[in-house]
């Protein structure tokens, strides 16, 4: 029984469709094997055998001109079968086999020639940026030596605070003390004083150093400030001491009913253990 | 020495001493607050007293108000008064349909300002401008303050939670600052006595007791007249230039003071010579003495310094500082003197500053 036209339309039909989709489906898992790109632009190779041990590619360098990956490989029988990608820097004909290395160490020699050729886009004549300087970051580490010395710099300092400053300072006092004895600066001041020749500043300072010299012979360094002149007033010899100075000093017209000379006659000469016997009397 | 044949000095010093006997009458003791309240009044100068309460200081402005024949106004500062409580303001008069001043409280001649740091600072800052200028502002308005005008200020140094301390910069505007202290035994042993004498007083259907504020007599002792008449008397007191020289370096010492931050303010060293004439002349003398600086030195001078922090942390007061700086004066050479003499005197001012440490 021979088929119809029409039978035989509709099972040419599909298989026609299969063939055309079995041979699409060829081409698109075709390997890929470009070997023309530009700069910066990434393309393959694939399915590549190339004989001998397995291969890797070469470590990167600063100079390189292209930058080779081996994206897969595959045993191929003795040899292997890869798939490479590349792009390259600089524009010229490249042969991908000197960017390969073999993992066992021994000699690249007798790898097919895989020449790529790499397209300018820019014109040429392009004026490439300097290389970037910078200087190595330096000081880093040493963390734990750094701790260390700051810790002992810190302890040396806080021990000199603590005690140079203080021995410092009480040195300074103590040569204080001995400097300037109440008579020695009495005995200059007094005799001036008998010649008219105080201004009123030292006169100022004569009253009250007269103060403090009877303060102190009559040991009243603890009492309030305020109450030591009241205090000197009611005593016998610093009373009237107290009294005919105010009257030199301070009283309008008073100094012309004062003797001066009288007055301070006993302190011209003042011994120097004046102080060291209070309550006697030296006058 | 007094000399009470000044015609100046026997006009008033009856009149001071009536005041004083009369401030005695009621208040037991406190004879050196009742000095300051009159170096105070003579002298226009403002007083802030600080002490803990129940210390008769209402009683004391009071009974001295009447007895100088002076209007007075007391008022409790605290965290929510106004400027304008103090000042006064402008109200709407409804009947008129017009603004009308209402003065208040500080148009009098003694006002109490009692604790008054327990007000905001800007209610501080109405009141301390007020004394400073002697007038007030209300609207557009400004209106002369009456004189005399004294602002006694009072603070309690204990309960000092919620109040705003006064800057030093304000506290320079009191003349006078008086740390007041309890009394001593004999004159507590008076007031209880003459508090127990006071009894009750019968009102409508009931009875009060009777409190020292009843008790004061509005006669007074003297006239406005003869309280010009002490004003003017202060000013003619004689001040030396050996007295002046005293002022100088002891406000210049406050300065240098290796303990001190801030020192005192040239208005310390004004208000040390208004003070010291008007001790001199409730003392009966025509002339200042160091006496007067010395004993009015810790009020005019202590409130105006500042300790820095390394005497603050080494436990050094104000006061101590203070009676340092007063009994270093004489015992060391003071800064131009050190610089004009020679020979064994002649320490230069930075050991001057700190030979007081050395108790020579």
């Amino acid at each position: 029984m021979i088929p119809s036209n029409r039978y035989v339309f509709t099972l040419k039909l599909p298989l026609a469709v299969l063939v055309l989709c079995a041979a699409g489906f060829g081409t698109a898992q075709a390997a890929k094997d470009v070997r023309n790109a530009t700069v910066g632009f990434s393309a393959r190779i694939e399915q590549i055998v190339l004989p001998g041990s397995e291969l890797n590619s070469k470590p990167q360098t600063k100079d390189s001109p292209i930058v080779l990956r081996i994206v897969d490989r595959f045993p191929h029988g003795s040899n292997f079968r890869y798939d490479l990608e590349y792009y390259g820097l600089e524009s010229g004909s490249w042969n991908l086999s000197d960017f390969l290395q073999r993992s066992d160490g021994t000699q690249t020699e007798g790898l097919p020639e895989i020449r790529v050729e790499i397209a300018a886009v820019l014109p040429p004549g392009q004026v490439e940026p300097n290389m970037l300087k910078y200087d190595p970051v330096r000081g880093l580490g040493g963390y734990r030596n750094l701790m260390a010395v700051s810790a002992v710099a810190w302890t040396i300092g806080l021990v000199l605070l603590l005690f140079a400053g203080r021995k410092k300072s009480s040195n300074a006092t103590s040569s204080e003390t001995v400097a300037v004895s109440v008579a020695d600066r009495l005995r200059p001041m007094v005799s001036r004083a008998i010649d008219g020749e105080l201004s009123e500043h030292e006169l100022a300072e004569l009253e009250l150093t007269l103060v403090m010299f009877w303060r102190r012979r009559l040991n009243l360094d603890q009492h309030d400030a305020a109450s030591i002149i009241p205090t000197l007033r009611q005593h016998d010899e610093a009373g009237p001491l107290l009294t005919q100075l105010e009257a030199w000093l301070h009283q309008p017209g008073g100094a012309g009913d004062v003797d001066i000379t009288a007055l301070l006659e006993p302190y011209r000469d003042l011994p120097e253990d004046a102080l060291e016997t209070p309550g006697a009397s030296f006058l | 020495m007094p000399d009470s044949s000044a015609p100046s000095l026997i006009a008033n010093s009856s009149f001071i001493r009536e005041i004083r006997e009369r401030v005695a009458s009621v208040v037991v003791g406190q004879d050196i607050v009742v000095e300051r309240l009159l170096i105070a009044l003579f002298t226009g100068g403002h007083l802030l007293l600080q002490g803990v309460p129940g210390l008769a200081k209402t009683l004391l402005v009071s009974v001295l108000s009447k007895s100088v024949d002076l209007d007075s106004a007391r008022i409790q500062f605290t965290i929510d008064l106004l400027p304008s409580d103090i000042l006064g303001s402008e109200i709407l008069d409804q009947r008129t349909n017009e603004f009308r001043i209402h003065k208040g409280p500080v148009f009098t001649n003694l006002l109490l300002a009692d604790e008054i740091n327990r007000a905001a600072p800007k209610v501080q800052g109405a009141l301390l401008e007020a004394m400073q200028e002697r007038k007030v502002t209300i609207g557009d308005e400004t209106f002369p303050l009456p004189a005399p005008f004294l602002v006694i200020a009072t603070q309690n140094p204990v309960e000092q939670a919620g109040t705003f301390e006064l800057p030093e910069a304000q506290l320079d505007r009191f003349m006078l600052c008086h740390r007041l202290d309890y009394p001593t035994p004999d004159e507590e042993r008076e007031v209880l006595k003459r508090n127990m004498a006071l009894g009750i007083r019968h009102e409508d259907r009931g009875a009060v007791a009777i409190t020292e504020f009843d008790v004061l007599e509005n006669k007074p002792v003297g006239s406005d007249r003869e309280l010009v008449a002490c004003m003017e008397a202060v000013n003619q007191v004689h001040v030396s230039d050996t007295f002046l020289e005293h002022v100088v370096e002891l406000v210049r010492r406050t300065r240098t003071h290796p303990n001190i931050e801030l020192g005192c303010s040239p208005r310390a060293g004004i208000a040390l010579i208004k003070a010291s004439r008007a001790r001199a002349l409730i003392h009966g003398r025509e002339y200042v003495v160091p006496e007067d600086l010395f004993s009015l030195a810790e009020d005019v001078i202590l409130h105006r310094i500042r300790l820095n922090y390394e005497a603050l942390a080494d436990g050094l007061t104000g006061a101590g500082v203070l009676q340092d700086i007063l009994k270093s004066m004489g015992a060391t050479p003071s800064h131009s003197a050190a610089s004009q003499s020679t020979g064994n005197s002649a320490v230069s001012s930075e050991e001057a500053s700190t030979e007081q440490y050395a108790g020579v």
